[in-house]
Order: C-alpha cells, then sequence, then structure tokens
C-alpha cells in the first residue's frame, strides 16, 4: 500500500493530537489530581503511537510508547504525577511534535535517551524506590537496555564532561524562519553558560542557509538531560544531541583538523567570489532563456555554490580571542611603564571575525589600548583624589550586531575633555572657528588627524596621538568604522566596527539617476517609503520621521549626479545604521539584493568618501559600492 | 483563573485575529495595543501573563518595546509576531529578550503551540 | 642633440590627433567597453569597466586632449601601465604597432591645439605626424596619489 498520500494526514492529525496533549498537560498541571486530563492525554499517545506505526514511523511510535506505558502507570496510581514527571511529558510531546514533523519514512531513530528517563520514571511507580533492582528483560523489547541508575549514570557523565562541551541541534524540518528558532535555542542556552563556535556561525543561520542542524559549544556543568530539556522546549526542536558535528557525512567520530596554509584559504576565497559573482550572471541570464531544465540546473548551482561559499567562509571565521591573547601582558608591562594600576578584562574572546578582518585588527587595538592606559587610565593618587578606586580598569570586548563585530575598548580614566580639544581644533584650524562644541563625531575626526596629539603631555607610549590615525586608517581600510564616547572625569569608550567577512559581501542594490549602487546590507536597518509629507527640517537639514524617530536625509542622487532630474514624491528610502547613528538615504529604486564581490580598483584622484569601494554585478557590469559610514 | 493576555499589533485585523485565537483557547485578553510605546506602557499597568508582538508598529516599534519591556521585566513572556522574510529582525528581537516567534500568515494552532512554549 | 634610441610605438588616433605611447608600458589593446561613472572625480575619468572579471579605470583620451569625438569611430581601450597601476586609455581608434626608426622622431615640439606639456616628442608615420605622449603628465592630474 502507497502510504505517502496520507502522510498529510498523519501530519495534520497528529499535529492535532499534540496540541490537545499540550492542552491536556497544561489543565492537568494546573490540577494534578483530576483524572480527566490524563485520559485524554493517553487517548492521544495512543492514537498518535497507533498512526505512526501503520505509516512505519517507528522512532515516533517507541516515543509515544514508552510515554503511553508511564501515563499508564499513572493512570493506575502506580506513580504520583510531580514536576519532574510533566517536565518529562512536555518534552515528550515537544519531541513527538519534531518527531512527526521529520517523519518521511525513512528510518529515523526513537530518542533512546527520552525513551530510557520514560521507562526509568514509569518503573519508579512500581513503588520499589530499588530502581536498581528493577528487571530489565521484564521490559518491552523496544526499550533498550535500562542500565537501571540512570540518573545517576547521567550525573557521573556530566561531571566527567570537558568544560566546554559540544552541542548539537536540529531544528524540525517544517519550522518556520529555522534560523530565529537558532537564535532562540542560543539564546536559552546562555542561561547555561557561555556559547562560543556557533557552527554555521549567527550571520548565516540568519539567512537560514543551513539544513537546520547547527552546532555550539556550551560552557556548563549542568546535567545533559537538564541542558536537552530547556534547549527541546525551545519549540519546533527535532533532536538535541551533545556530540561533535559529523565533517561531511556521518562520519561521527572525534573531529579531524589539519593545518592549512592561509594562502591557500584565500586563493579558496577568492575563486570561491569569482564562483558567486559567475553563479549569479548565470542566474540572471538563466531568467530570460525560459529554459526549464536550463532553469532547475541553474538553480542546483546556485545552491551548491551558496553552500560552498559558506563553508569557505566558516572555514576562515577565527575568534578574536586569537589576536585579543597578546593584550594582557600588553596591558600589564604599559601598567608597570607607566607606574598606573590597571585592570585588563577582556569580553566575548569567543566571537568569530574573518581571518584576513583578523589580522588587521589587532594594531588599531593595540593602539587604542595604549591610548587608554597612557592617555585615559590616571595616575592612582589622581583617581583616588577624584573619588575613584586607584586601580583603573581597561575593558577590551567583541561583540556581534547584526552582520558585523562591535569591538569595544572601554576605560574609566579621566575622558576627554572636549573644550581643550575643541580650542586646540579651533587653533590648528580643524573646526571652523563657530563650532562651539565638540559632538562625538567631530570629535573623532579631530583626534584621527594625522599627528593630533590628545595628550597634554606627550609620552613615551602612545607618542602623539598616533594611536587615533592609524587606528582610523587601519579600520576604514576594512570596510569598518570607529567611534568614540567620552564623558570627562568617567572615561572613555573606541569603539571599532568592522563586517564580519570581507571577500563576499550581501548587498543592497539602489538606483540613482540611472545609475546603480551598492549598499552593503549590514548597514541597511531597514527600507522604508520617503514621503514629502513626513519630511521636516531640523536645523535647515533635511529630516524624515520614521515612526517616531528623526532622520537626516541624503539624497543618492544629489551626492552622485551634477545636474538635477525630476523626483517623485515618493521614493524607496534606505536607512542605514551604523551604532547609533541612522541616515536616510533616498533612492530612485530598489533593485533587489545580491552577493557582491569588493574588486579592487586604481582610484582615479577626487574619489568622494562615500565610495567604498566597487564590484561586478550579475549582468557583468561595475557597480560601486557605498561606504555607509561615510554618508551618517 | 484564566492566563492574561496583552496583544500588540497596529492592524485592528491582526489585534482581531489574534485576540479570537486565544480568546478561543481560554486565554483572557485583557488589552490591546496599537504601538510600541502603548504596549510598554499597556504592560507595566496590566501586568499581562503573554504579550503578542508586532514587529513593525508606529511610535517605537516591536523590537524596541521588547527592550524596553525587558529591562524593567526580564521575566515578561513576549512572543513576537512576524512575517516572512524579517528574520534578522526575529533574531533581533530575541536577543532583546523575546521569548518565542510566529509567523505570519497564522495558524491557530501554531500560534498556540509557541504561547504554550512561552508559558510553560 | 643625440637622437633618441629606435621605439617601439601603439599608433592610436584621438579626434584629430594621431598619437603614439612606447609598446613597453601597454599591457593590451580592448574593444570599447561600457563603462560606470565614478561620481566626483574629473570629468576626464571615464569609468570603471569589466576587464574578464577585474576593474579597469577607463580615462577618456578625448577629453584629455581637448579633441572632439568622431562619429565613425568604433573606440578602443589603451591599457597602460603608469607608476605600477594599469589604467585604460579611451581612444577613437588604433592604427597601428610599429618600430620607429631612430631619427625620425624628434624631441619635442609644439603643435597647434595640442598642450605641449602632453608632448615628449613628435614623429612621422605614413606621412602624418604623430604625437608621443608623455603617459605620466597626461595622467598626472587624474590619478591617485
Amino acid at each position: 500500500m502507497d502510504l505517502s498520500k496520507y502522510a498529510a494526514l498523519f501530519l495534520a492529525e497528529s499535529r492535532e493530537h499534540l496540541n490537545a496533549c499540550n492542552g491536556s498537560l497544561l489543565e492537568w498541571e494546573r490540577a494534578p489530581t483530576s483524572l480527566e486530563p490524563v485520559d485524554r492525554l493517553f487517548r492521544a499517545i495512543h492514537t498518535i503511537k497507533g498512526m505512526a506505526a501503520t505509516m512505519g514511523y517507528a522512532g515516533v511510535a517507541q516515543l509515544a510508547h514508552a510515554a503511553e506505558n508511564l501515563l499508564d502507570a499513572i493512570r493506575h496510581n502506580r506513580v504520583s504525577a510531580d514536576p519532574a514527571i510533566f517536565q518529562l511529558l512536555f518534552r515528550v510531546v515537544d519531541t513527538l511534535g519534531g518527531a512527526v514533523e521529520a517523519a518521511d519514512g525513512t528510518e529515523q531513530a526513537a530518542d533512546a535517551d527520552l525513551i530510557v528517563e520514560l521507562d526509568a520514571a514509569a518503573l519508579a511507580s512500581q513503588g520499589t524506590r530499588t530502581r536498581a533492582e528493577a528487571n530489565p528483560e521484564s521490559d518491552d523489547s523496544q526499550a533498550l537496555p535500562t542500565s537501571p541508575p540512570i540518573p545517576e549514570s547521567k550525573l557521573r557523565r556530566a561531571t566527567d564532561a570537558p568544560r566546554s562541551r559540544p552541542v548539537q541541534v536540529v531544528i524540525s524540518r517544517g519550522a518556520a524562519m529555522r534560523g530565529a528558532r537558532a537564535a532562540l535555542v542560543l539564546r536559552r542556552a546562555e542561561a547555561f553558560g557561555a556559547v562560543s563556535g556557533v557552527q554555521p556561525p549567527l550571520a548565516q543561520l540568519e539567512r537560514d542557509e543551513f539544513d537546520g542542524r547547527f552546532f555550539f559549544r556550551l560552557q556548563s556543568e549542568r546535567p545533559e538531560q537538564e541542558i536537552e530539556a530547556t534547549l527541546m522546549a525551545v519549540g519546533e526542536v527535532q533532536s538535541v544531541q551533545f556530540k561533535e558535528p559529523a565533517l561531511g557525512g556521518d562520519a561521527g567520530g572525534p573531529r579531524r583538523q589539519i593545518r592549512v596554509d592561509l594562502r591557500r584559504l584565500d586563493a579558496l576565497m577568492k575563486q570561491v567570489g569569482e564562483l558567486v559573482v559567475a553563479k549569479n550572471r548565470l542566474a540572471a541570464l538563466t531568467a530570460e532563456a525560459d529554459d526549464a531544465a536550463l532553469i532547475e540546473l541553474s538553480g542546483r548551482i546556485s545552491r551548491l555554490v551558496s553552500s560552498m561559499q559558506a563553508e569557505v567562509l566558516a572555514s576562515r571565521m577565527t575568534p578574536v580571542g586569537e589576536v585579543f591573547e597578546r593584550f594582557p601582558r600588553l596591558a600589564r608591562d604599559l601598567s608597570r611603564e607607566l607606574g598606573k594600576q590597571i585592570r585588563f578584562d577582556m569580553e566575548g574572546e569567543e566571537i568569530e571575525l574573518d581571518r584576513s578582518i583578523l589580522d588587521e585588527i589587532g594594531d588599531p587595538l593595540l593602539h587604542l589600548i595604549r591610548n587608554a592606559a597612557d592617555h585615559g587610565i590616571e595616575p592612582p593618587d589622581q583617581r583616588v583624589a577624584a573619588g575613584k578606586s586607584s586601580e583603573g580598569r581597561i575593558l577590551l570586548s567583541a561583540a556581534r550586531e547584526r552582520n558585523t563585530v562591535a569591538l569595544r575598548v572601554t576605560d574609566d580614566g579621566r575622558g576627554i575633555d572636549r573644550a581643550r580639544i575643541l580650542a586646540k581644533a579651533h587653533r590648528e584650524g580643524v573646526a571652523a572657528d563657530e563650532v562651539d562644541t565638540l559632538t562625538d563625531d567631530l570629535l573623532v575626526r579631530v583626534l584621527a588627524r594625522p599627528g593630533f596629539s590628545t595628550a597634554g603631555t606627550i609620552s613615551g607610549v602612545s607618542g602623539r596621538g598616533v594611536g587615533v590615525d592609524v587606528a582610523m586608517t587601519r579600520v576604514r581600510a576594512l570596510g569598518g568604522t570607529l567611534e568614540v564616547r567620552t564623558e570627562l572625569g568617567r572615561g572613555s569608550t573606541f569603539l571599532i566596527r568592522v563586517p564580519l567577512t570581507l571577500a563576499i559581501v550581501r548587498a543592497l542594490l539602489a538606483e540613482a539617476g540611472g545609475e546603480r549602487y551598492a549598499v552593503p546590507l549590514a548597514y541597511v536597518a531597514e527600507t522604508v517609503e520617503f514621503d514629502r509629507r513626513a519630511v521636516t527640517s531640523v536645523r535647515g537639514r533635511e529630516t524624515l520621521v520614521v515612526r517616531d524617530q528623526v532622520i537626516p536625509t541624503v539624497h543618492l542622487q544629489d551626492l552622485v549626479s551634477t545636474r538635477k532630474a525630476s523626483r517623485s514624491a515618493r521614493q524607496p528610502t534606505v536607512i542605514l545604521e551604523v551604532g547609533d547613528r541612522r541616515t536616510a538615504l533616498v533612492v530612485d529604486a530598489l533593485l533587489g539584493q545580491q552577493d557582491i564581490v569588493v574588486e579592487p580598483f586604481d582610484a582615479p584622484r577626487g574619489l568622494p568618501p562615500f565610495i567604498g569601494g566597487a564590484t561586478i554585478l550579475a549582468d557583468g557590469k561595475p557597480a560601486l559600492i557605498l561606504d555607509a559610514a561615510a554618508l551618517l | 483563573m484564566n492566563q492574561t493576555v496583552l496583544v500588540c499589533d497596529d492592524a485592528i485585523f491582526m489585534r482581531t485575529m489574534i485576540s479570537d485565537i486565544l480568546s478561543q483557547a481560554g486565554f483572557e485578553v485583557v488589552g490591546e495595543a496599537e504601538s510600541g510605546l502603548q504596549a510598554v506602557e499597556k504592560y507595566r499597568s496590566l501586568k499581562p501573563d503573554l504579550v503578542t508582538m508586532d514587529i513593525v508598529m508606529p511610535d517605537m516599534g516591536g523590537i524596541e518595546a521588547v527592550r524596553e519591556i525587558c529591562k524593567n521585566h526580564p521575566e515578561a513572556k513576549i512572543l513576537m509576531c512576524s512575517t516572512m522574510g524579517q528574520q534578522a529582525l526575529v533574531v533581533e528581537a530575541i536577543q532583546a529578550g523575546a521569548k518565542d516567534f510566529v509567523v505570519k500568515p497564522f495558524q491557530p494552532s501554531r500560534v498556540l503551540e509557541a504561547v504554550q512554549r512561552v508559558l510553560a | 642633440m643625440a637622437n633618441p634610441p629606435a621605439l617601439h610605438a601603439v599608433i592610436f588616433r584621438i579626434g584629430e590627433i594621431i598619437c603614439a605611447a612606447p609598446a613597453g608600458i601597454v599591457r593590451e589593446i580592448l574593444p570599447r567597453l561600457p563603462a560606470t561613472r565614478i561620481p566626483g572625480v574629473p570629468d576626464a575619468v571615464e569609468g570603471l569597466v569589466n576587464v574578464r572579471g577585474s576593474l579597469l579605470t577607463v580615462l577618456d583620451g578625448h577629453l584629455l586632449l581637448e579633441q572632439p569625438r568622431r562619429e565613425a569611430d568604433e573606440g578602443a581601450i589603451v591599457v597602460l601601465e603608469v607608476k605600477g597601476r594599469s589604467y585604460g586609455l579611451g581612444v577613437g581608434q588604433v592604427i597601428d604597432f610599429l618600430e620607429v626608426p631612430a631619427g625620425s622622431v624628434v624631441e619635442r615640439r609644439d603643435l597647434p591645439g595640442v598642450d605641449p606639456r602632453l608632448v615628449k616628442a613628435v614623429g612621422l608615420h605614413a606621412a602624418q605626424h604623430f604625437i608621443l605622449l608623455d603617459v605620466d603628465a597626461l595622467f598626472a592630474p587624474i590619478i591617485g596619489a
């Protein structure tokens, strides 16, 4: 009999029953002595077991069977329902939900651990506390050999486990937004301890570029079953396993690593980048061809290239900790040299960045840390006089923010004296005379001027303010931004923001004055419609009110073209966001998204700062890439 | 006593639909908000067991509202209501403290599943 | 004054002027390619073109030499290497590649309608004068530091 036509029916009906199960469970939990919800639950699980067995979904049937046993024991007062039992049954329902969604006739293994737990719980019901004596042979043939003291053995495993344990999670196939579901799992996992080494990286998860399976390491001493239960409870999670990811195929053995010359990875990356462009072109040509076989093949190539790109990107991701590790020593040496007490802390060492960016980020950080130690942190006596503890603090932290990584160097030192910097800026002609306040923006521009010293005195450590300008130059070359926040007497934060990867950038294509420009998505907060009627003027600048926010506008057409073309009253608008600053970039049209490869070119003189680079689009024509930071 | 819900969405249609789904399932919809700002205020006064939160709303979006609510009430149980293609925003909302999400168009069963997960 | 040694040169026409560039700095000759304009840069920059998957900045020879464009010209790009970087020079037509015998090129001579600073020498080819361009000087105001 061909069962496939019943699969949909099975799924629909099982979902219904499982929903009912959840309702019954909730009701029962509120009134643990009432029997009616137990009966309903038992019936639903029983029905699912029958259907699953008919369909040949052995895994589902086995789990349902074990749950049914436990419920039966409860119905017959052999076991009393306690919170642990409820928790277990909720997990069963969730797991059955996942298993039902994933069941497709191929042999699905039952969730063995869960069955073991169910059997143990049902056995506990025999009234005897000596579970160890329960006879495994008497058990249903389906169940695994029940090594009796399960909780103990699990506990032992947990204590023996390394501090950082591998976790592999599979999101149910039918789940919507599996990437967001994965984020939910990660978020829940963070409650147990530090999460690191997420594979594929979160950016990829966010774009749903994975098959529902992802991996991370979790630093926690909590028992595996507790972690598993919590992560399963996120919902639409098919399985949680504590094992290393299989590399290609299903070789579940220990993870093996080889050393690869970075140049090989670079070459591979470049080729994959070109492949991505070629793929885009192929897709564009195919779209015109109207040939089903060609379209199918192109689609297949497209998926293959995307997953290859993801693999190559992932292979290049390296934890920032590799660059951070030299800084504690640096901070220690600096504090001695400068006669200051400095406590140096680091956070987010596990955050990953493309190797090529990571290699470039060390120097800028070095300069900023030197700056903080030298100019930021005060000598102990001054700190005490200012009512602070004699020990100053410098924090180096990394955090993922959207498609960028934010690296912060924060000190609790004296902060930057804006009045003094402003006076200096006036003297050196950096700021116009009428400028009477130094915004954070202007401040960073002033500090980043070559040779502009932030210190009243020049010390051997950070010299003549070269720190900020070197950092700025390097960071801009990476397509990143440098920002500063400072409060006199309280300290400063320098923020470096860099893209996750250099070579391939997801970009939004915008049209202005008949030309196309690429806007890296990493800095796109949202797109809205520019409506003349929503425009106001703030201090002579046109601004757009988007919800309750007032955002200055930039018309791309004005920026790029010499002649003014007519404008319509309503235009698509890209809200660019760098840190907490926003700009509304008004364009003529939005042309969709594309993966672009940043291509080098020999720039002519006068290239405006808002041009961040260039690329070749899917149709083979070059296009310029806008630098979001320069538009703010 | 029924569990209480605050429904936040700028579309009356969506609010009605969500309210129907939840009331039929035995929840008590104690308030509705049509902006993030209202959501924050009403959360403060109503202290509902559950909040459903649209992402795109006038006067403070859903993500901001989540951030604002969770700042003072980290235990708040907020379910994001998103549409296809908003994955990055959903991830942001989760990082801001939202406990789960559903994707429009809603299937009542999916909504209730998510609600139950959030309240579990 | 000693004559310059024998010279290999690519001869091309920009508007009404016959020009030559030393073969040593000519990387290749390309057909005319659609260019993407770069905003903000001098007008003489025609834009970026895609050369087999790499980007090339092309300068407009007609604008640089203030020559009118000929309708009939197909157009071509002469890729020149200057200070380690490659730039394309948009020309009207590429005419020839030739070896100019020593003695037929005269150092620097003012020609009507051509900025003398751009002229390195003047030679004779097929009964027509040609200008050996001072490519460094020609590109100097345009290319970045």
